[in-house]
């Protein structure tokens, strides 16, 4: 059984094509790169997972069930979240109160109108921070930590809301090499320790073969390869894409 | 972090006692002012729970609203209606001027939540203005432009005194009720919504239906007010409804301060004292309103009370 | 109901239709390029009305005065869009929409004052010009003419917004810079004097829109307001930000309100919202808008 399907999911906009009939299938528990050129499509692919953009014709399933005309939040809801390629904080709340904001939201405390919101869940939120090295900055505003920190934060505050299919758009985007081990870390942390299904897109392939389990290759919105490291490294196909020109 | 804490508690001590005085204050006015300043007061505490109404849904989640005045009449339509046509108990009254106001609220909101941004804004002062029509032109039931007359409190509240008290009571509670809405789990969640929707959204948060219930809670207490005032001023007319009148929540909570809770109070208070002044030599009040409106985005973005944050915390890091 | 009666109400509809289009195209072209709501266009087009009527009254121009007063009036409405542009409007750019809204929302307050300040609050009128000062008869009932001066009115600005923006290149840089403002910037072309010029350009619109309109019906305060709401549900039917949107918004509303009142004077906009809503429900976007996402 697949974890995650899409089958021949199409995104147009106007008379561009970004998404060309994508059928893919995700593991349950891998964590699993999608790789591509620029403007391949897989922040796009990433969209329609996650319902952020209509898909035009295809299917997605989860788990089995059919989530295709599903709004975000009902996604999100069922247990698939995400972080952006421009990451996606609340710049003027707290560290802390971002990853409030996101298990308030998740256990279903949202509805609660008269307790103060500075008492719910404080063990939860200074672990999640905790697990992401934040502790320290739990004072500091949003828009003031590094952009490092501020990729961590969005990591966490995604964990908040406990989520089985975490879809990560350019994790180690912008980041230092010390920063892109640490994110390393932290992602293989939350594949084996947590059991995470995580599918994300990455440019750098010291990241993609270091901790993917399976690479799926987008050029130009359609699927070329898709398979374990080892297989798509020795396409051709692949190395054509990526060095242009004859193999 | 165990110095941050005692910080927040220390400024929150300094608070309490500005509160305690304003209270004090307030309770022993009657004593003090005239018949005439205590009726200003009545007014500027009743528009400050329709600023405070305007700034849910403004300063809390985002949204501006140009048609909370629409609400304040028509909870002050349904208790003069019922009061004056069917002789209605005056407490049940209030509390149906509030449910009014609050379902068609419900009703408006539905359409309203379905857009963002400039589209809500224009779309509340649509609906609005569709309300104060009807309101005008049904005159066999709401007396058109004549509006409604002869709508008393019971004996006990006809004394200015009395109904100031009242006024106060209901003021306080519902100050005391928004207070905790906005600090609960709630009221994160329309911070979160103000802060980045998109992200909001992708933590599972249905955008549209947390706005209704926001929108509903706003148009329930702008219809309180216009509930407690109308029995005071003994009538009511369609003006209540107009765009025009739908600017003074926005002007007070701009101009005291849309990014604190206690702004639009300061904000309204200010304005309904000006006003009052105002009213003295001229009817031009509509322009005046537009003037500070552009003076306060040009030459105090933030607000009173917003301004005096930023210098707070200026200093504060400059002691650091 | 007989066809001619039918017919009759459908003609006054394309009347009202067009007058609807003259004013929406106006605000529609300041959105599309500035990305600002300009709340205040129905304030511009009732005081072009009021502009009007006065310029009307006192040049007494024979014959040819009331068209005088209306391109004089919408030449001075330009002026007030640039004077509003450049002092107010320019320096919120690079706010949010919030205070931009607020702004104009300030200028419609101010301006609704001044108009009572300078012409009181009675109900102006200006008679029908020559050629249109008298009726046409359609299957027996009688249509004024002056609503075919409005309906080829809206048509000449049809065709002359049409030529603009796809047969010109100001056109070419209206529309990239719709889609992509600082792209057009980084090709020398000076963005803040475009805006002040699409900005007058909707203000000329709004003020001859409101000349327009002074000999169809009656000139009194809070046609801003009105106007602003209508033209507002144009554009939410027709679809945000689409000129062939907004003809068809402007379409369907004069319809709407033409039938309306025949059926029941009182709710005739109440009609307006009704189709307004279901839009909202059916396709938010509008029938020729593009979904967000």
């Amino acid at each position: 059984m697949a974890f995650l399907q899409t089958q021949a999911v199409v995104k147009d906009f106007g008379k561009l094509r970004a998404v060309n009939s994508v059928t893919l299938d995700i593991r349950k528990g891998d964590v699993h790169a999608i790789i591509g050129p620029n403007g391949a499509g897989k922040s796009t692919y990433f969209n329609l997972i996650t319902g952020y953009h209509r898909i035009d014709s295809g299917k997605v399933l989860f788990q089995d069930e059919e989530i295709t005309k599903l709004p975000s939040y009902r996604r999100c809801k069922l247990g698939i979240t995400r972080s952006f390629q421009i990451t996606s904080i609340y710049p003027k709340l707290t560290v802390y109160e971002g990853v409030l904001m996101a298990i308030l939201a998740h256990r279903k405390a949202s509805l609660h109108f008269f307790s103060s919101a500075k008492k719910y869940f404080k063990e939860d939120v200074w672990r999640l921070l905790e697990d992401v090295g934040l502790e320290d900055q739990a004072n500091a505003q949003g828009d003031s930590i590094s952009h490092g920190d501020k990729k961590r934060l969005e990591l966490a505050i995604t964990l908040g809301t406990e989520p089985e299919l975490l879809l990560l758009d350019e994790p180690t985007c912008g980041m230092s090499p010390e920063e892109t081990e640490t994110t390393i870390t932290l992602i293989n942390k939350l594949s084996q320790v947590r059991g995470l299904t995580i599918l994300f897109t990455e440019h750098d392939m010291g990241v993609v073969f270091g901790i993917a389990k399976r690479i799926s290759v987008l050029h130009q919105g359609t699927l070329i390869a898709d398979g374990d490291p080892e297989a798509v490294r020795a396409s051709e196909e692949v190395q054509k894409v990526y060095l242009g020109g004859a193999a | 972090m165990e110095q941050h804490r005692v910080e927040k508690q220390a400024s929150w001590l300094k608070w309490k006692w500005w509160l305690i005085l304003f209270l004090i204050a307030f309770f022993i006015a009657p004593f003090i002012l005239t018949e005439f300043y205590l009726t200003i007061l009545c007014e500027a505490l009743v528009m400050s729970l329709l600023a405070l109404s305007f700034n849910l849904l403004f300063g809390y989640m985002g949204q501006l609203s140009f048609g909370q005045a629409a609400f304040y009449g028509l909870g002050g339509y349904t208790v003069a209606l019922l009061v004056t046509k069917l002789h209605f108990n005056f407490w049940l009254s209030m509390i149906a001027g509030v449910l009014v106001a609050g379902l068609i609220g419900l009703i408006i909101g539905y359409f309203c939540v379905r857009l963002r941004g400039i589209y809500f804004s224009i779309l509340t002062l649509a609906f609005g203005q569709l309300l104060f029509f009807i309101i005008y032109k049904w005159h066999n039931f709401t007396g058109g432009d004549d509006g409604i007359q002869g709508v008393f409190p019971p004996e006990y509240l006809k004394s200015p005194t009395a109904y100031y008290y009242f006024i106060l009571i209901v003021f306080l509670l519902s100050a005391f009720v928004l207070w905790r809405l906005v600090h609960s789990p709630f009221g994160q969640i329309m911070k979160g919504m103000r802060e980045n929707s998109v992200r909001t959204e992708f933590l599972g948060i249905h955008i549209a239906r947390y706005q209704l219930i926001t929108f509903v809670i706003a148009a329930a207490l702008a219809g309180l007010a216009g509930a407690i005032w109308v029995p005071f001023y003994r009538s009511v007319a369609p003006f209540y409804l107009m765009w025009i009148k739908s600017g003074e929540p926005v002007m007070a909570a701009i101009l005291g301060g849309p990014s604190t809770f206690y702004g639009p109070i300061l904000g309204m208070f200010i304005m309904t004292f000006f006003h009052a002044w105002v009213l003295a030599f001229t009817h031009f009040w509509p322009v005046i309103m537009g003037t500070l409106i552009l003076i306060v985005i040009f030459l105090l973005p933030g607000g009173i009370l917003g301004f005096a944050q930023e210098k707070l915390r200026g200093r504060r890091s400059k002691g650091t | 109901m007989s066809f001619d009666v039918i017919f009759n109400q459908f003609m006054s509809g394309i009347a009202r239709g067009a007058l609807l289009f003259l004013v929406a195209s106006g605000l529609s072209l300041t959105f599309g390029v500035l990305r600002v709501l300009n709340f205040a266009h129905g304030s511009l087009y009732m005081l072009g009305a009021f502009i009007s009527y006065s310029l009307w009254k006192y040049l007494l121009i024979p014959v040819v005065g009331f068209y005088v007063a209306a391109v004089l009036a919408a030449l001075i409405m330009g002026g007030v869009g640039i004077l509003i542009e450049f002092f107010l409007l320019r320096r919120l750019y690079s706010r949010g929409w919030p205070e931009q809204l607020l702004a104009t929302y300030a200028i419609v307050l101010i301006i609704t004052d001044i108009v009572k300040w300078c012409w009181g609050g009675e109900f102006l009128s200006i008679p029908r010009p020559k050629p249109f000062a008298g009726a046409v008869f359609l299957f027996g009932f009688p249509f004024p003419s002056y609503n075919f001066f409005i309906i080829i009115l809206g048509l000449a600005l049809v065709i002359f917004l049409w030529w603009l923006v796809y047969k010109t290149r100001l056109g070419d840089i209206i529309r990239a810079a719709a889609h992509d403002r600082e792209m057009v910037s980084a090709l020398g072309i000076p963005i803040p004097w475009l805006f002040t010029w699409i900005f007058m350009l909707g203000s000329m619109i709004a003020g001859l829109s409101g000349a327009a309109s002074a000999p169809y019906g009656a000139i009194a305060l809070g046609m801003d307001i009105d106007i602003i709401v209508e033209c507002f549900a144009v554009v939410v039917i027709g679809g945000m930000g689409s000129l062939p949107g907004t003809l068809l918004g402007s379409f369907i509303v004069g319809q709407v309100y033409s039938f309306g009142i025949m059926y029941k004077p009182e709710l005739a906009l109440a009609f307006i919202f009704i189709v307004m809503a279901v839009v909202l429900i059916i396709r938010p976007w509008g029938i020729f808008g593009k979904p967000e996402r």
